[in-house]
C-alpha cells in the first residue's frame, strides 16, 4: 500500500488505475464502509455523496501536499484532521444550500465524511510525501474508486428495490423492496464482494481473500 | 442420572451434533414425516393451493442446494433430506395465496444464502426456512399477509380474505375476536383444530402437537426449548397482554394462535441453530418467548415468533460460548 | 418526573437495540467489521468504546451549549466536535499510559482506532441536531455505546464459529461477514414500530 516509488517512474494514469481498481476503497481495502449502505438506496444519493468525497479528498490531498513542508511530523495527524474537517464543513454548507432535498436524507453522512479513514489514509500515506500534482491524481483516483463503488451498489439497490434509476421508472413494479432497506444494502455489498473475488480467483488466479479489514 | 450425563457430554463435544451422513438424512426424513399431519390439515383447509405452494418451496430448495454445491465444486448432497425439510417448513409458513415467485425466491434465500453460503448443513447461523420467510415478508408485505379463511370442503364455503386471530387481537382487541368466533370455548376449539386464517401449516395446533409428540418419543427433539419458549409466552401475555391492567391477558389465545406451535416445536429446535447445552437451550427458549411476547404486544408486527427465533439465532454462538466454557472449566477443576 | 425517566429509558433502548447504529443506521461499520474477528478484541473494543462514547457525548454537549451557542459558532460543529473527540482520546491515551499501564496494555490499541469510528462523531452531531438536553444526550450516548458493543459481541461470536465452516472460497472473510450482517439486520427489523420517538 506504500506509494513511495520515485514519481517519474509512475505515470499519473498508473496512479489512477491502481487507486480505482486494485485498491478500491470499498471492495478491496474494505474501509470507509458506512456510506456504502447508508446512502446507496438511490443512485442520486450515492452519486452526491461520492462527489462530496471526491471533492474533499482532492482538496485535502492538494492542501496537505502544498503545506507538507511546514507541518511538524509530530502534530501532523491533528493538522490533517483540521484540514479535513474544514473542507467537509465547506461541502456540507454547499450541499445544504444547493441540494436541499438530498441533504435532508444524506446530511448526517456528509458531515461524517470527516471520520473517513480513507481520506486521512491518503493524506498520510501519499500527500504528505509527494508533490501537489501527483497528490491530486492520487486523491482523484482513490475517491473515484469510491464514487464508482457507491454508484454500482446504488444502481442495483435502486433498480431492484424501487424499479427506478435516478428517479425514472424502469420497471413498473418494486421487484425486491428489501433492497432499499438496511438488509438489502449489506446483502448487495456482500454478494458483490464475493462476485469480485470469484472473478479474481477464476480469471486472474488471485487468492480472493477480499479485504484485510481495516477501519 | 448417569445416562443423562453421558448424553450431555456427547452433545457438548460435537458442535454440529450430526454424527454421520446416514443418521443426518434419517433425522431429516423423520422430521419431515412428523410434519405430515400438519400438511394434511393444510390440504384439508386450504385445498390444492397448499400442495402447490409447498411443492414450489421444495423444488426451489432442492434446486438451490444443488446449484450452490455445484458452483462451489462440493459433493452434491441433495438427497440427505435437509433441503427437502427446509422446503416443507418454508411451505408450511406461507399463506395459501402467494404468487408462484415468492416460494421460489424465498427458498433460494433460505437454502442458497442462509445455509450454503455459510458452509452448508451444520454451519448455518440462522434457521434457513425462517430466514426465507422473513425475506419474503419484508419484500412482499402485501402478498405475505393476505390471509384466506379456511374452506374445508364439507363446509361448502367460499374463500374470503380475512385477518389472522393475532391481527384482530392487535388491531381491535379480544372482544372483536369473540365477535368473529363466537364464545370463548368455540374460539379455543377452533384455534386448537386450526379452523382459522393463517399460514398453511401453522393453524392446526392438534396436528402440530401430534408431530411434536412423535419427535419427542423418537428423542429427536428435547422438551427444553419448546417448553421454556411456550411458558414464557404464556406468562408474559397473561401478565401484560390485557387492556384492563396486569394479569388480564388471555394466554391461551396467544399460545394457540400465530406460528407459535410450529415455531416452538419445529423451528426453534433446529439442531444447528440452537445452543447445544441444555442450560443454553432454556436460556434460548426464554429469550424466544420474551421476544415473541414483546413483538406481539408492543411492536409493529402482529406476529413475532419468526423474528424472535431469528434474533435468538444471533445469540446462539454467544450462549454456547459462555455456558460451554463454564462447563469445561468446572470439569477441569473437578479433575484436579 | 416519571415521564422524563421513561423518555430517557426509551432513548436508551431505541439507540441500543431498535435503531441500533450498526444494523439500522449503518454507522461504525469500519470498526464493526475490523475488530469483530476475535471475541477478545471485540470485548476490549466494546468497553473502551462505550466509555469514550458517553464521555465525549457529555463533553460535546457542554461545549455546544455553553460555548458554541453563546458565541454563535454552531456552524463550526463538525470541526469542534471532531476536535473534542480527538483531544479527549489523545488525553485519555496519555493519562491511561501513565496511571494504569496494565489497562493501557489491554485497551490502548482500541483507543487509537476509536477516533475513526463514525459513531463517535455522529452521536454529538445527532444530539445537537435533535436538541437533546444533557441527560438525554447522556442516555443516547450510553445507548449507542451499548448497542455497538452488543452488535460487536454478537458478530464476533458468529465469526468465530464461521472460522470452522466450509464457506465457499470467494465468500470467505469479508463477504460472508457482510452477508451475516445483512441477515442480522433482517432479524432486527422485527423490532420496527416498537418505540416511535
Amino acid at each position: 500500500m506504500e506509494h513511495q516509488l520515485p514519481e517519474e517512474k509512475v505515470s499519473y494514469l498508473q496512479i489512477l488505475k491502481t487507486a480505482i481498481f486494485k485498491e478500491n476503497v470499498i471492495f478491496r481495502l474494505v474501509i470507509s464502509l458506512c456510506p456504502s449502505i447508508a446512502v446507496t438506496n438511490s443512485v442520486r444519493n450515492g452519486f452526491l455523496l461520492g462527489i462530496a468525497v471526491v471533492f474533499v479528498q482532492v482538496m485535502v490531498n492538494v492542501t496537505v501536499a502544498a503545506i507538507r513542508k511546514f507541518i511538524h511530523p509530530r502534530i501532523r495527524i491533528p493538522i490533517f484532521m483540521l484540514i479535513i474537517s474544514g473542507w467537509v464543513t465547506i461541502v456540507d454548507m454547499i450541499m445544504a444550500a444547493y441540494a436541499r432535498a438530498a441533504y435532508k436524507e444524506i446530511g448526517l453522512y456528509i458531515q461524517i465524511i470527516v471520520a473517513f479513514a480513507s481520506i486521512l489514509a491518503r493524506a498520510e500515506m501519499f500527500a504528505s510525501k509527494n508533490k501537489v500534482l501527483p497528490s491530486l491524481f492520487d486523491g482523484l483516483g482513490s475517491s473515484l474508486g469510491f464514487l464508482g463503488a457507491l454508484v454500482t451498489i446504488s444502481f442495483f439497490r435502486e433498480l431492484l428495490g424501487k424499479g427506478t434509476l435516478l428517479g425514472h421508472t424502469i420497471v413498473n413494479a418494486k421487484p425486491l423492496l428489501i433492497m432499499v432497506m438496511p438488509t438489502g444494502g449489506f446483502l448487495v455489498v456482500g454478494l458483490l464482494m464475493g462476485f469480485f473475488n470469484w472473478i479474481d480467483i477464476r480469471f486472474y488466479g488471485g487468492k480472493g481473500a477480499g479485504g484485510a479489514g481495516g477501519h | 442420572m448417569a445416562v443423562a450425563k453421558k448424553e450431555q457430554e456427547l452433545i457438548v463435544s460435537v458442535s454440529p451434533h450430526i454424527r454421520s451422513e446416514e443418521s443426518t438424512s434419517k433425522i431429516m426424513w423423520t422430521v419431515t414425516l412428523s410434519l405430515l399431519p400438519a400438511f394434511a390439515m393444510a390440504v384439508y383447509y386450504f385445498g390444492p393451493r397448499a400442495i402447490y405452494v409447498t411443492a414450489l418451496c421444495v423444488v426451489g430448495s432442492l434446486f438451490s442446494e444443488w446449484f450452490v454445491q455445484r458452483m462451489a465444486g462440493k459433493e452434491i448432497a441433495v438427497k440427505d433430506g435437509s433441503a427437502f425439510l427446509t422446503g416443507v417448513l418454508l411451505g408450511l409458513n406461507m399463506p395459501s395465496s402467494v404468487p408462484f415467485y415468492i416460494p421460489l425466491v424465498a427458498s433460494f434465500v433460505a437454502v442458497a444464502i442462509t445455509k450454503q453460503l455459510f458452509g452448508g448443513l451444520g454451519y448455518n447461523i440462522f434457521n434457513p426456512a425462517l430466514m426465507g420467510r422473513a425475506f419474503a415478508l419484508i419484500t412482499w408485505p402485501r402478498a405475505m399477509t393476505t390471509w384466506f379463511t379456511p374452506t374445508a370442503a364439507f363446509m361448502g364455503m367460499d374463500a374470503t380474505t380475512t385477518a389472522t386471530p393475532l391481527g384482530i387481537l392487535k388491531e381491535e382487541g379480544v372482544h372483536k375476536l369473540l365477535e368473529v368466533f363466537g364464545d370463548k370455548m368455540t374460539l379455543y376449539t377452533k384455534l386448537l383444530i386450526g379452523y382459522r386464517a393463517g399460514s398453511l401449516g401453522e393453524t392446526s395446533v392438534i396436528a402440530l402437537l401430534i408431530g411434536a409428540a412423535f419427535l419427542l418419543y423418537k428423542r429427536y427433539i428435547s422438551w427444553h426449548i419448546p417448553v421454556s419458549f411456550l411458558a414464557t409466552v404464556g406468562l408474559l401475555t397473561w401478565i401484560f397482554g390485557g387492556k384492563e391492567g396486569l394479569f388480564t391477558g388471555d394466554p391461551i389465545v396467544h399460545l394457540l394462535s400465530g406460528g407459535l406451535m410450529l415455531g416452538a416445536w419445529f423451528m426453534a429446535t433446529d439442531y444447528v441453530t440452537c445452543p447445544s447445552v441444555k442450560k443454553g437451550q432454556i436460556v434460548f427458549g426464554i429469550g424466544c418467548g420474551f421476544l415473541t411476547a414483546l413483538i406481539r404486544l408492543k411492536a409493529g408486527y402482529p406476529e413475532g415468533v419468526m423474528f424472535a427465533i431469528l434474533l435468538m439465532n444471533c445469540f446462539t454462538p454467544l450462549i454456547d460460548r459462555n455456558l460451554k466454557s463454564r462447563v469445561f472449566g468446572a470439569r477441569k477443576e473437578a479433575g484436579k | 418526573m416519571e415521564k422524563e425517566f421513561l423518555k430517557l429509558f426509551e432513548l436508551f433502548i431505541a439507540a441500543s437495540v431498535i435503531n441500533n447504529f450498526v444494523f439500522t443506521r449503518f454507522l461504525g461499520l469500519c470498526i464493526f467489521f475490523g475488530v469483530s474477528k476475535k471475541m477478545e478484541t471485540a470485548i476490549g473494543m466494546s468497553i473502551t468504546f462505550t466509555a469514550v462514547m458517553v464521555i465525549s457525548a457529555a463533553l460535546s454537549w457542554i461545549v455546544f451549549h455553553y460555548v458554541m451557542i453563546p458565541l454563535e459558532i454552531t456552524f463550526l460543529k463538525i470541526i469542534i466536535f471532531i476536535g473534542i473527540v480527538a483531544a479527549f482520546v489523545q488525553a485519555s491515551d496519555t493519562i491511561m499510559r501513565k496511571v494504569s499501564p496494565g489497562l493501557y496494555y489491554k485497551l490502548g490499541v482500541y483507543l487509537a482506532l476509536i477516533s475513526t469510528n463514525c459513531i463517535i462523531i455522529a452521536v454529538p452531531l445527532i444530539n445537537a441536531g435533535e436538541n437533546y438536553n444533557f441527560l438525554e444526550s447522556l442516555s443516547f450516548g450510553l445507548g449507542s455505546g451499548i448497542g455497538f458493543a452488543l452488535a460487536l459481541t454478537i458478530m464476533a461470536s458468529i465469526r468465530e464459529k464461521l472460522e470452522l465452516a466450509d464457506v465457499p472460497r470467494p465468500f470467505r472473510g469479508m463477504p460472508i461477514a457482510w452477508i451475516t450482517t445483512a441477515l442480522i439486520a433482517l432479524a432486527f427489523t422485527g423490532f420496527s414500530g416498537l418505540i416511535t420517538l
